[in-house]
């Protein structure tokens, strides 16, 4: 293979290196270049500018020759992704297809990936509940995984930290499992919203709550988000084309600009990773050698400090295959984990309904989220035949309809007048915590590679039984809470989906106290290779049930200033 | 697109001569444009007569103004499996014979009235032998109301779709609303 190494090492030496682009590397170039660390930021995929590179970000529904609709031979092809909810017309161009970058799946596993800059930053949910200590203790309560090495003090004030700048929207609930952070403005629940939640109360006390779900979405002090370039989100509800006002956070809106104008940043798209490379005789990680995408060509980069934020099982690849005479098995894998108790959540049951109330009101105008149901099961002590819980979206909806029935003018005036309002409907879906064990693991082929040399991923990982269960309880408490409500026509369904379509897995590089049981410390370190952080979702030792990213920015912070800390003394 | 569009036009500036050299320049060519389907430009006219019914052209304009029959060749061509193509184009070819045995005429030759009728019996018509030709006239249907509906002319002229449809008021009365809203 050709070598590109041509340029004096010098030239390819940076403070530190970044691998990834996404929500997780973003945060930790930014971080790392406002502290004034020269810093080098290597994605896979092509650059993506904001606004410049969101070729559909102002496209009317009828400039889609499909009007968002994925053609069959694109479908036929990569039945992998598009069995994601945001793959169609309008953002197919951020998502890896199936075809262009293969993997094998011993089980069942959608792996949805957003090659380029920014990564699935540009594409996620914008869902961001912290954490508590109900889920940190959760392994060492409930005896699964290993106890993480951190509690809720530790990771506080990271979360206010990351909520501040990327901007979240939230009201102040009090709840303990789910606590209060640095919010903008709340989005409204709309009314049949409110009175869902006036009956949690009635008939489940304060047990059981249905909150305005916190959203990264900047819905107040536009002053303050006008530093970084971004301003009030318009409610457009296209945030997966990414969004021209910054409305939402992104890698690409937020910290990757933000890190530029430093001056500290150097971007590297393109690069995709072969390994971390590890000196025998200095005992540390001394910099990175990638494939270039479009030339296949090598290159090396050098740096003191390497953070490795490739998203959650490519950071497994990554580690597993950077080997040397140390580390035969992978990069820091002294305990032979590396790649196991890999888990995800469980997103399988869905239930619906309808509601004759209110049948006056409908609603108008556009909202970037909807309504959330923290973990109620098990918070406070074990009380279900399985261990952990679930989390639920919930929204109400109602939309007007034409009658479509007749032909001819009568259907003309019908389509032109929509005046069908149904009943309101209302939605629920499960967020379940799965529980990481051994068996579920991800692992380099033997044999097959893909079009750049690199081992491609195996990935064995599958629901067990106490995620059956969840998926019955779900079913079964929604079904009542529905009912109490005085909610008709209640629907369930399990999806039976694969793993990996929730687009949460995490784990293979877990956090832990003991070397023997974990890859990295308390500080996301490598336990054997403390100048090499994992911040991102490899490095979660179990799962909980809120939807990670936000725990993620907050890691990689976190991480960020301990490496600057830790290169100062 | 692009390609789609240049085969279009190529298509029809040459008569598909460019295309299918042997043609007989009387004869009903294939349009190249929707390459799944093999329908002849008679049939895209009969396909636009139909959409047409369903949709009329009144004081606000109707699916044959805005090229609502290429907007559902398109749709079966590139987003349907080919099983449902082939129903659709089987039943696309029997709808001739459907209307002659109901009608003993030609289908221009019949009042607006009466085509109505027929498409909307076709639509309900059960039972294997006419699985084709309701498969295609509900299809026909379900993408003249999306392909019009989503139509630059509607969203631009009639009913304005709104790229930021403003803030959320989670408690609107049915009865304060002027007129209800395609998109927020």
């Amino acid at each position: 293979m050709a070598n590109l190494n041509i340029r004096s090492k010098q030239e390819r030496t940076y403070q530190a290196i970044v691998i990834g682009s996404g929500i997780s590397g973003g945060w930790a170039a930014k971080e790392l270049c406002d502290l004034g660390v020269k810093t080098l930021m290597l994605e896979r995929g092509r650059n993506v500018e904001h606004v410049k590179d969101y070729p559909t970000t102002n496209m009317l529904p009828y400039e889609f020759e499909h009007r968002g609709q994925i053609p069959e031979d694109i479908k036929k092809e990569n039945p992998v992704v598009s069995r994601c909810y945001a793959f169609r017309e309008d953002a197919m161009h951020f998502f890896v297809k199936d075809t262009e970058h293969p993997y094998v799946q011993e089980k069942p596993f959608d792996w949805i990936r957003g090659y380029q800059v920014g990564g699935k930053s540009l594409l996620w949910a914008r869902q961001v509940q912290r954490w508590s200590d109900f889920d940190f203790e959760g392994p060492a309560r409930d005896g699964f995984a290993v106890d993480w090495p951190i509690r809720y003090k530790d990771i506080a004030p990271w979360y206010s930290h990351v909520e501040k700048f990327a901007g979240v929207s939230g009201n102040k609930d009090g709840l303990a499992h789910l606590p209060d952070g640095e919010f903008l403005p709340g989005y409204e629940l709309n009314v049949v919203e409110k009175y869902f939640q006036e009956q949690l109360k009635k008939h489940y006390g304060n047990d059981r709550h249905m909150i305005s779900s916190r959203c990264a979405h900047i819905h107040g002090n536009a002053d303050y988000y006008a530093q970084q370039g971004r301003t009030l989100c318009q409610n457009r509800n296209l945030c997966q084309r990414g969004c021209p006002f910054g409305g939402y956070f992104s890698s690409n809106s937020s910290t990757i600009p933000w890190a530029l104008k430093t001056g500290n940043l150097t971007m590297r798209p393109d690069a995709i990773v072969h390994s971390i490379i590890y000196d025998e005789e200095k005992g540390k990680a001394t910099g990175v050698r990638i494939i270039d995408r479009l030339t296949k060509e090598t290159e090396e980069f050098y740096a003191d400090v390497i953070f490795l934020n490739a998203a959650a099982l490519n950071s497994n690849l990554v580690l597993l295959n950077s080997t040397s005479n140390r580390f035969p098995n992978g990069l820091g894998n002294d305990s032979g984990l590396l790649g196991k108790y890999v888990a995800f959540h469980n997103y399988r049951a869905r239930v619906s309904a309808e509601y004759e109330g209110y049948s006056e009101y409908a609603t108008s105008g556009g909202r970037p989220t909807s309504g959330y149901f923290p973990r109620f099961r098990n918070v406070y002590k074990q009380e279900t035949d399985f261990l952990r819980g679930y989390a639920a979206g919930f929204s109400a909806g109602r939309g007007v309809r034409p009658n479509t029935e007749g032909i001819g003018m009568d259907l003309k005036n019908n389509l032109l007048n929509p005046d069908q309002y149904g009943p309101w409907y209302v939605g629920s879906h499960m967020m379940g915590e799965t529980i990481p064990k051994e068996s579920n693991y991800v692992a380099l082929d033997p044999n097959l590679k893909d079009e750049w040399g690199m081992p491609q991923l195996r990935i064995s990982v599958d629901y067990d039984d106490n995620d059956e269960k969840m998926v019955k309880d779900y079913i079964e408490q929604m079904t009542e809470m529905f009912d109490k409500a005085g909610f008709t026509n209640i629907r369930s369904s399990d999806s039976k989906q694969a793993a990996g379509l929730d687009i949460h897995e995490m784990g293979g590089v877990r956090m832990g106290n003991d070397p023997k049981t974990s890859l990295l410390n308390a500080n996301h370190q490598l336990h054997a290779v403390p100048n090499v952080y994992v911040t991102d979702g490899a490095s979660m030792t179990s799962t909980s049930t809120q939807n990670p990213s936000l725990t993620y920015m907050a890691f990689a912070a976190r991480a960020a200033h301990h490496a600057v800390a830790e290169s100062k003394k | 697109m692009n390609r789609r569009i240049a085969l279009r036009h190529l298509a029809l500036i040459s008569g598909g001569l460019a295309l299918i050299p042997s043609c007989d320049f009387s004869s009903d060519d294939i349009l190249a444009a929707y390459e799944k389907l093999k329908v002849t430009a008679s049939q895209k006219t009969l396909l636009g007569s139909i959409s047409d019914t369903i949709i009329p052209a009144g004081e606000i304009k109707g699916a044959l103004d805005i090229e609502v029959p290429d907007f559902i060749l398109v749709m079966v061509n590139d987003c349907m499996d080919t099983s449902n193509q082939e129903l659709f184009t089987q039943g696309l070819a029997a709808f001739p014979n459907y209307v002659k045995s109901a009608t003993g005429k030609k289908f221009d030759a019949l009042s607006s009235k009466e085509k109505e009728e027929l498409i909307l019996a076709g639509t309900k018509l059960e039972g294997e032998e006419n699985k084709a030709l309701s498969y295609f006239l509900n299809t026909t249907k379900r993408f003249t109301i999306q392909g019009y509906m989503a139509s630059e002319y509607i969203q631009t002229e009639i009913i304005p779709y709104s790229l930021i449809p403003g803030e959320y008021n989670g408690a609107v009365l049915i009865s304060d609303l002027q007129k209800p809203r395609i998109n927020g």
